[in-house]
């Protein structure tokens, strides 16, 4: 039956080279489509890693014009105690210019036993960073005024991190830091991975450390953490507080809700977009398919007709008709696979290989259907073709 | 001659409803998405509101510092600026102004984000903005540091609601209160060199412009006599950055260019990777995928619809005609069916427009399809044309009399 089909196929070959070239590229289209959409996914349902809502950010330009470590840190300390005696500021903690949902990026890399690992978010934070961010912590604990003496540097890494490294062995208490490194860092804690660039996309590797004394030279944010009933009036004030205490600096208050809306504004957005196109692709596509097979069917009329007249029931010329269809796309879908196989198997992208191959199973899945679906009216009027008229025109 | 080709293309194209229809589909839905990405791309870097002179200017607005283990990129300094770009003998005026910064403001408890920028007073003689009512600062109140500010009709809106004139009325921005001198019309946040809504003299700025470093968050633009002038300009300062001295430490090479507008707005911020070669490679690669499953389509398609005419393309040969004037002819009704398909996509695209300026996804972004867009939509119409008919056409060529006869 197959050696039957193919031959068939073989016999057009020129015609079906069109057609499966058509459905390789669509088939190539789609994979794009839905990795992009599992790697999403993938994402979006992993917990976010912290709570957001009624976090605020402040910007401010470190225009404190003073090269003394200690009269910086006065300044800030004593903005710090205004800041915490208004009754609507639960929380408060100054951090380097990476705060969640921004632009900002500061990365680094270390070897880690002869394996080189790039990109590691590094962030220099205080010791109540955890508390206004609400991160959940795995194992260990968060940083506290004991570490300020501490022999090895003391560090806090995210869980991603923490697997890449250790994989599935506890971290704490273990020195990681570059190879060559005499200066390791010791792992006292591992929280669990924080979204910093909106819903859909990972958290990356993470790496705290704790501020020092030098650090209010590098800091530009403040993020609070406000009571549920702070409002717009409060908002204010606390403005009119921050500018009138930083004279020389352009102060701007931003909400971490606002900041996630926006920073998965820009991952949705080039989605739709490219959903809305590849979508009319498609059915662009499906009509092209659906036209040359009705024409196609039309054309063995006189096959057909005979099939019929020596005894084929009406349901076996439809079948043989899609199976027809459907061998066609198989043999563009192993193609295309080949193709997509390989970027599992090349890691291009740095993406977990089930994302491919889930994208992979899904599109040959939608291309299976969207060809069946283009096949069967063409098939159901093949099937009513009656032998003698069809005959009778031959 | 051409007039029978477009008669018996109509005659075909009623005949075969379906597949007409699919084509035209195909064409016009390729040519809404190509006409509204140009469209876009038109306005983003081809919109030359408010610097109309861009044929005879330059923009400086990167620095690159580069060591053995480090590097740096991004905005100048003032005094980078001032001091060396504003030592050169060709160009006829210089402005320098600040990238936009976002601070707020707070009117009856509600909260206003806006973007301001410093500028000097040459800003508003190179680039040529609409004032709606006042005008711009002078050199005579930059000097002074004089807190006045020009703002755009966004934020005169949020701020002062709807009143006829605010010259004069005080706006206040990062705890400070600026005398409102000219109101400036909007400009979308996608003209990054030049957008935003409180533009306020460079002397009143809280950080200090004077700092010696050559790193900072101004740009400029160098404006030449004529565009004559301009490769000149481009040369002068190509070679002044070779002779500044170099003050970091660890730093022992510097970039930095004046380019046109276009190169200058795709800077990738690296001098080993061109952002206009990034940009077009990108835009094409997208461009080309996106036409060719369209393409392969319609070369089904119209493979079919032409096999279907084989009795037809039988007696033509028969009595005569050429391959040639055959592939001729099914160009050309191929072309007629993509011009057809060309005018359903413009109306689409314009539809299509219309209903993404409504959605305000960039806010003072108004696409709209000018000459220069249906101009690209027209060629890309043709090359379509071609391209799905010349394969069909040249298949049909080959075919036998006997064998085209026969089949019916």
């Amino acid at each position: 039956m197959f050696k039957h089909l193919f031959k068939l196929i073989w016999n057009k070959k020129k015609q079906n080279f069109l057609l499966m070239s058509e459905i390789l590229i669509s088939f190539l289209v789609i994979f794009a489509v839905f990795t992009l959409m599992a790697y999403y996914y993938n994402n979006y349902k992993k917990p976010m890693g912290l709570d957001y809502e009624n976090v605020w950010v402040v910007n401010y330009n470190n225009a404190y014009a003073t090269k003394s470590t200690d009269s910086l840190n006065t300044y800030y300390e004593t903005l710090r105690q205004t800041l915490k005696a208004m009754p609507q500021v639960s929380e408060l903690s100054f951090c380097s210019d990476n705060v969640p949902f921004s632009q900002n990026t500061w990365q680094g890399g270390m070897t880690v036993k002869g394996k080189k690992i790039d990109h590691i978010n590094e962030f220099a934070v205080e010791d109540s960073y955890d508390k206004t961010l609400n991160l959940k912590i795995i194992e260990g604990r968060w940083f506290n005024k004991g570490d300020a003496v501490a022999k090895n540097k003391p560090i806090v890494i995210n869980d991603e991190l923490k697997e890449e490294i250790f994989g599935n062995e506890p971290a704490v208490g273990k020195l990681i830091g570059d190879d060559a490194d005499k200066n390791k860092m010791r792992v006292i804690g591992v929280i669990q991975g924080v979204k910093i660039k909106g819903d859909y996309l990972p958290s990356g590797y993470g790496q705290y450390q704790r501020a020092d004394t030098g650090s209010f030279h590098g800091f530009g944010k403040i993020m609070i953490k406000v009571t549920p009933d702070a409002d717009a009036a409060f908002e204010g004030h606390l403005y009119k507080t921050l500018a009138n205490y930083m004279k020389n600096s352009d102060i701007e208050i931003e909400h971490l809700t606002n900041k996630r809306t926006s920073t998965n504004y820009f991952s949705v957005v080039p989605i739709i977009v490219l959903s809305i196109v590849s979508c009319f692709l498609i059915i662009n596509v499906a009509l092209g398919l659906f036209g040359v097979l009705w024409y196609n069917i039309n054309k063995r009329r006189g096959e057909i007709g005979l099939r019929r007249a020596i005894g084929a029931t009406g349901k076996s010329v439809s079948g043989q008709l899609v199976s027809e269809s459907m061998l066609v796309a198989t043999l563009s879908l192993i193609v295309g696979t080949f193709f997509a196989v390989q970027f599992p198997l090349l890691n291009v992208f740095n993406l977990q290989a089930g994302i491919y191959i889930t994208a992979i199973i899904l599109s040959i899945i939608f291309i299976y259907l969207l060809v069946l679906v283009c096949s069967l009216y063409p098939g159901k009027q093949a099937a009513a073709i009656y032998p003698a008229v069809a005959l009778h025109e031959e | 001659m051409l007039k029978n080709y477009f008669k018996i293309a109509i005659a075909v194209l009623r005949r075969r409803k379906f597949f007409t229809f699919i084509s035209l589909f195909g064409i016009s839905f390729t040519l809404t998405i190509l006409l509204v990405l140009t469209a876009f791309i038109d306005k983003v870097v081809g919109d030359n509101y408010p610097d109309r002179k861009r044929d005879r200017s330059l923009y400086i607005n990167r620095l690159e510092q580069k060591g053995k283990d480090m590097s740096m990129s991004g905005a100048l300094s003032y005094y980078f600026l001032s001091h060396y770009a504003g030592s050169m003998k060709t160009p006829v005026k210089m402005t320098i102004f600040s990238g936009f910064g976002g601070t707020n403001t707070y009117v009856n408890n509600k909260k206003i984000a806006v973007d301001y920028k410093y500028t000097d007073a040459n800003y508003w003689d190179i680039l040529e903005y609409d004032f709606l009512e006042g005008k711009a600062f002078t050199k005579q109140q930059v000097d002074n540091a004089e807190k006045v500010a020009v703002i755009s009709e966004d934020i005169k809106k949020a701020y002062f609601g709807d009143v006829a004139s605010v010259v004069g009325k005080f706006i206040e921005a990062d705890n400070v209160k600026y005398r409102v001198i000219g109101v400036v019309k909007d400009i979308p946040i996608t003209s990054y060199m030049t957008y935003s809504q409180i533009y306020l003299p460079y002397t009143v700025s809280k950080t200090d412009y004077k700092d010696k470093g050559y790193g900072g968050g101004y740009s400029a633009i160098l404006l030449a006599n004529s565009s004559a002038d301009v490769q000149k300009m481009h040369d002068e300062y190509e070679q002044l950055v070779k002779r500044i001295p170099i003050t970091t430490k660890g730093i022992s090479v510097m970039y930095s260019h004046a380019n046109s507008y276009l190169a200058s707005y795709v800077d990738t911020g690296r001098e080993d990777q061109s952002g206009v070669i990034l940009v077009i490679t990108v835009l094409g690669t997208f461009v080309f995928l996106f036409m060719l499953l369209p393409t392969l389509n319609l070369v089904n398609i119209n493979i079919t619809r032409i096999m279907e005419r084989s009795s037809e393309i039988g007696v033509r040969k028969a009595f005569g005609a050429s391959s040639k004037t055959l592939v001729y002819q099914f160009i050309v009704e191929n072309i007629i069916l993509t011009l057809l398909g060309g005018i359903i996509g413009i109306v689409l695209a314009f539809i299509a427009i219309q209903i993404l300026n409504n959605a305000n996804l960039i806010p003072n972004l108004v696409l709209s399809v000018n000459l220069m867009v249906l101009f690209i939509g027209l060629i890309i119409c043709l090359v379509f044309g071609l391209i799905s008919g010349v394969y069909p056409a040249w298949r049909m060529s080959k075919l036998n009399v006997v064998t085209a006869l026969k089949a019916q």
